[in-house]
């Protein structure tokens, strides 16, 4: 009954969100437009024994990642004992040559990781996507509880939901346990990024600054905030919000305007952490996500907790055959593109387009991966009032300090073309809250 | 044995004063297997305070901030180098970095077809000697490129320079390395000093069994005691010289002149 009620309150919740200023931006036809990330009340609930489980994979997954991005810029063991081809570690577009070496502060090099499930109609959760990189969303569910919870406050009261404004705490332990002695500050590229809500609310909440590259400086090999008077503070942490290629005009692309010259330098020398860690593209490609379960029983020495979809990398000759012999039944995903971008489901395609797919994939195997379509579980939004199926997905958030820990809640996107399985923002899916229930 | 002097003199002229120039500088010679550095100095100008570091190649690097106005960076090195005879390196670095091309490598159809003319005239050489094959490519490069300049710039990739039929030493080298990575040999991108007087040089490093050689596509010749070596990388980008950005309109114009002479030998 409490839910019926908080579900009625949908319309409340969606102006406050707008009023808050909660929007997505995105660039459409080269032109920046924000539109509003829809927020649905009805939340996706997670028992306490599911998350349970899904806390202990999730851990497992991140903690050798982290042992796989730190092997690959060092020892290269996985690659000498042949666990993963080299290949797919050096073409890789997330390889970044001058991160070679580079031991990071505290060796963390996934800091906040965000890792895509999805939960199949068998129950069974099968992971998606890691995105270790610049991992975003964690403000909407905290922001969209902060109103329900104001405008419903006893929908809390007569559910044992887990509060999900740890995230704050979770955040600033990472931020904290990384410092290398400084302010802590996180850094936009501005407000014209789709993200750029998000920057301002993390930094509000965690009490760090927001700053934009030009309000930071290298000086004497250290990082420095300059202040509206020109007065410099160290910083000893920057959790970044920009792209590793814009991170520093004078090691990665030069025309960057929005990076901040030489501060890759003082990182190297262990000067400042840089939250997320250059590099780490290499452990997220979606070539590379094929070998995560191995990662796991190679680092480790565990079985994986938690599942891949069915993948299969054609640059193998034996799942090559599988992949045109099944073709119909895949969906084939570009492993340099993100967001939802390069995703082709085979049997959507034409009998041309598939002509020149299959050319495409002989002529260059290591640039697909080709995966089983999941039937996922259908989550109930509110369509005009009635409740309707659709597709959802859920990032849940890892954050590293000395140990991994899962933040007890998580971005729920959902589709709202009742025929597509693509929930990214950047293509005009919605959010929902997710609770994990504490009894 | 041979000792040789250098001097290395950059000047960027800028139209109208800059400031808050930041830089990167990959200009200083290190001691290897093929030669020992035994003096090395620099200076910059406008005078600031500089930093020293290493780079993931392992090349080393000055970087600064020269906040003040100006309209001439200077950049002055000097020293004396012990040349060695014999190889350019061992390989206890990270060998597979240099199998992998880069966009200025990435071979495309005139490249792939010049391989072709490459395996044909090695056809009768093992493919365990790696070497003698680099050395007939590097003849090949020598052969498909006119030296000209004003042709090709720092963005030209491989393919393109041969598209061109001609270039400068970074082409040379860049083509010479798109031939060899094409063809399973592992090879990198170097830059350094010319004995003589002129500009930078840029030449090409193949993997052969445990040890890396130098080859200079540009003058046909295997790299001996006449070059100094500066930096090496995947490809141009990865060792360019001077990098920089700064805060004011101007263009800029560089220069760079290199001096490399043999030192008398002292008698006692």
């Amino acid at each position: 009954m409490q839910e019926l009620k908080l579900t009625k309150q949908a319309e409340t919740v969606n102006e406050l969100l707008a009023r808050y200023g909660v929007k997505f931006g995105i660039y459409k036809n080269n032109t920046f437009q924000e539109q509003l990330f829809p927020f649905d009340t009805i939340p996706r609930v997670i028992g306490k024994a599911d998350f349970a489980y899904l806390e202990r994979g999730l851990k497992q997954r991140v903690t050798a990642l982290n042992c796989f991005i730190k092997d690959i810029y060092g020892e290269k063991k996985i690659i000498r004992d042949r666990v993963v081809p080299e290949e797919f570690v050096y073409i890789s577009s997330g390889f970044l040559a001058p991160c070679d070496g580079v031991v990071p502060p505290k060796g963390i090099y996934a800091h906040i990781a965000g890792i895509d499930l999805v939960q199949g109609k068998d129950g069974e959760w099968y992971v998606l996507e890691d995105n270790l990189r610049v991992p975003s969303g964690a403000s909407y569910p905290m922001i969209a509880r902060e109103l329900c919870r104001r405008s419903s406050p006893e929908t809390f009261e007569a559910n044992h939901v887990e509060d999900n404004r740890d995230y704050t705490r979770l955040l600033r332990r990472t931020m904290d346990h990384a410092n290398t002695g400084g302010h802590t500050v996180i850094l936009t590229p501005g407000r014209y990024n789709a993200a750029y809500f998000e920057h301002s609310y993390l930094a509000e909440k965690t009490g760090a600054h927001l700053v934009t590259g030009n309000e930071l400086m290298v000086e004497n090999d250290y990082l420095y905030f300059v202040d509206y008077s020109g007065k410099k503070e160290k910083v000893g942490v920057i959790y970044r919000r920009i792209s590793d290629e814009y991170l520093d005009p004078m090691t990665f692309r030069e025309e960057s305007m929005i990076g901040i010259p030489h501060i890759f330098d003082v990182y190297r020398k262990g000067h400042v952490a840089l939250i997320n860690a250059p590099g780490n593209g290499v452990a997220d490609d979606k070539g590379i996500y094929y070998f995560v379960p191995k990662m796991i029983r190679y680092y480790l020495d565990e079985e994986p907790v938690l599942q891949n979809a069915p993948t299969y990398l054609p640059f193998y000759e034996e799942d090559m055959k599988y992949v045109l012999a099944h073709f119909d039944d895949l969906v084939l995903k570009d492993v340099a593109e993100a967001g939802g971008y390069g995703v082709v489901f085979a049997n959507k395609m034409t009998a041309q387009e598939k002509e020149d797919f299959i050319a495409l994939l002989k002529k260059e195997p290591r640039r697909f991966i080709a995966q089983e379509v999941i039937d996922f579980m259908d989550i109930d939004i509110l369509e005009g009032g009635v409740r309707t199926p659709r597709k959802a997905d859920l990032r849940a958030f890892v954050l590293m300090a000395d140990e991994p820990l899962v933040w007890k809640s998580g971005l729920t996107r959902f589709s709202r073309n009742p025929d597509s399985f693509i929930v990214n923002s950047s293509q005009g899916g919605g959010f929902k809250d997710t609770w994990v229930l504490s009894q | 044995m041979s000792m040789l002097r250098f001097h290395y003199h950059m000047e960027i002229a800028f139209s109208e004063p800059v400031w808050d120039h930041v830089y990167t500088l990959k200009c200083l010679p290190k001691t290897s297997e093929h030669q020992e550095i035994l003096e090395c100095s620099y200076t910059i100008s406008p005078a600031n305070k500089i930093q020293e570091g290493m780079d993931s190649f392992g090349n080393r690097m000055l970087y600064g901030t020269a906040e003040e106005r100006q309209s001439l960076f200077l950049v002055d090195v000097t020293g004396r180098a012990k040349m060695r005879e014999g190889d350019s390196g061992y390989g206890n670095e990270d060998i597979s970095l240099y199998r992998y091309h880069t966009s200025l490598t990435r071979p495309e159809e005139r490249i792939l077809e010049l391989l072709a003319d490459c395996r044909e005239r090695t056809a009768q050489i093992p493919k365990a000697r790696v070497y003698d094959r680099a050395c007939v490519y590097m003849g090949i490069v020598r052969e498909s490129l006119a030296y000209q300049k004003g042709i090709t710039t720092i963005n030209t990739t491989a393919e393109e320079a041969l598209a061109l039929r001609g270039g400068v030493c970074q082409d040379y080298a860049q083509l010479l390395i798109a031939l060899c990575r094409e063809d399973k040999i592992p090879a990198r991108y170097v830059v350094g000093m010319l004995k003589g007087e002129g500009e930078s040089h840029a030449w090409t490093e193949v993997y052969d069994n445990g040890r890396w050689v130098g080859l200079d596509p540009t003058n046909n010749v295997v790299v001996e005691q006449s070059h100094i070596k500066i930096s090496h990388g995947r490809d141009y980008r990865d060792c360019s010289i001077n990098r920089g950005v700064f805060r004011g309109q101007a263009d800029q114009r560089q220069r760079i002149r290199v001096e490399v002479a043999e030192e008398a030998v002292r008698i006692l």
